[in-house]
């Protein structure tokens, strides 16, 4: 039976599979979000996001563009204990559900900003799917032992206000894994855009949309409140013309609506001479970055007290390499 | 989306873009590395740099274009 607030209308909450009593939605945490500097922060044009997955979740080739969520593989990350319950930040067609199993994940929530994605086609796994923004989230304090977020967290506007969200919601001891596209994604895509478009038009704009560099992420991750912070990158290449296929098109304000033909004709030929392989394919990189942080909690180690050492790093010389028998 | 439209259009017109961009590679290679000479030179990119090789390009895409209507 599905209920729930219906006092904003960005949100209605889908139940998918009924679970005798539901976590209910919070009070909405709109006001948390602005106090973090979030009302100047608006990049993104949210509406025009959630059309962009609505239609690339609608199309019916939509699975082979899920490979980058393959690629992300953030599910290696999560196998490191059972989390009774997790939520799924901005979960697509439920790529990560599909792929967890019960001795990880026990229950999971997930949410998207676009209905079509947030229909669940087949987990183990039990869960509910809620129509929310990554922006607002409508859970209390101190719900989940585990929040995920595959490849949504860049189309966020105030991302410092979401990664406070973030921790709010999670328990003490409580982990958050995620992965996005970061600083050096798309690089030959921008290059051969700023090149074509100066050469033929005088001048050029931004078309590929702000995406945040991995020595930002550490500092994003403390400021938020998480703690025992890993941040790691891979490299992974793709091919363009799946970009709007995976929902990933620009929805930056900043974007300009039009692109001139003659333009897009320029660039594709710098692309292809720039970057092209030798078999004529045509790669486009994306540079992913992961992070694992937690929510402090007494049982997690501290770095010692000054002062508490009890052997010298000029002991080291002492040491003698063991006896092999 | 239901319908032929401005964007359904445009879609087409793009999933078209990749065999006729074949069908050019003499041109678009020429005017590729006549751009890409810049990155590597001190002859700084500026507008209509390499007119005469987009324009070569052009011609052919658009020919291009009109036999695949016949």
């Amino acid at each position: 039976s599905s209920s729930g607030s219906r006092s904003r209308t960005w949100l209605r909450p889908w139940t998918c599979l009924s679970l005798g009593s539901p976590v209910s939605p919070g009070p909405l945490v709109r006001a948390l979000s602005s106090q973090s500097g979030g009302p100047g922060l608006n990049v993104f044009d949210r509406q025009m996001k959630r059309r962009q997955r609505e239609w690339a979740a609608a199309q019916s080739d939509a699975a082979q563009f899920e490979y980058i969520r393959e690629e992300s593989d953030i599910k290696r990350g999560v196998s490191l204990r059972t989390f009774p319950l997790a939520l799924d930040l901005g979960c697509g067609r439920s790529f990560i559900a599909e792929h967890l199993t019960t001795d990880v994940v026990q229950q999971i929530y997930l949410t998207d900003i676009a209905p079509t994605c947030v229909r669940l086609r087949h987990s183990e796994i039990s869960s509910r799917c809620i129509l929310a923004d990554e922006e607002f989230l409508p859970f209390k304090d101190d719900t989940f032992d585990l929040v995920l977020s595959s490849m949504s967290l860049h189309w966020v506007n105030d991302l410092p206000g979401a990664l406070r969200q973030v921790w709010r919601v999670l328990k003490p001891d409580g982990a958050f894994i995620a992965a996005l596209p970061g600083g050096d994604s798309l690089y030959e895509l921008r290059c051969s855009l700023q090149l074509a478009q100066t050469e033929r038009e005088g001048g050029f704009s931004p078309h590929v949309s702000p995406l945040t560099a991995v020595t930002d992420l550490g500092n994003l991750l403390g400021r938020a409140g998480f703690t025992l912070l890993t941040v790691s990158w891979t490299w992974t290449q793709s091919r363009l013309g799946f970009v709007s296929g995976m929902g990933e098109s620009n929805c930056a304000w900043n974007r300009r609506l039009l692109l001139h033909r003659d333009t897009i004709l320029a660039t594709a030929a710098v692309y292809k001479e720039m970057y092209g392989n030798p078999d004529g394919s045509i790669p486009a990189t994306f540079d992913l970055l992961f992070m694992i942080g937690w929510k402090p909690h007494d049982s997690q180690a501290k770095p010692a007290k000054r002062g508490s050492a009890t052997v010298s790093f000029g002991d080291l010389s002492k040491i003698s390499p063991p006896k092999t028998s | 989306m239901s319908g032929s439209n401005v964007w359904s259009r445009t879609r087409e017109k793009l999933q078209r873009f990749p065999e006729l961009f074949a069908e050019c590679s003499f041109e678009a290679a020429a005017y590729g590395k006549c751009v890409a000479a810049t990155t590597t030179s001190k002859q700084e990119i500026k507008k209509d740099l390499c007119a005469k090789e987009f324009e070569a390009l052009k011609t052919c895409f658009t020919n291009a274009a009109k036999k695949r209507c016949k």
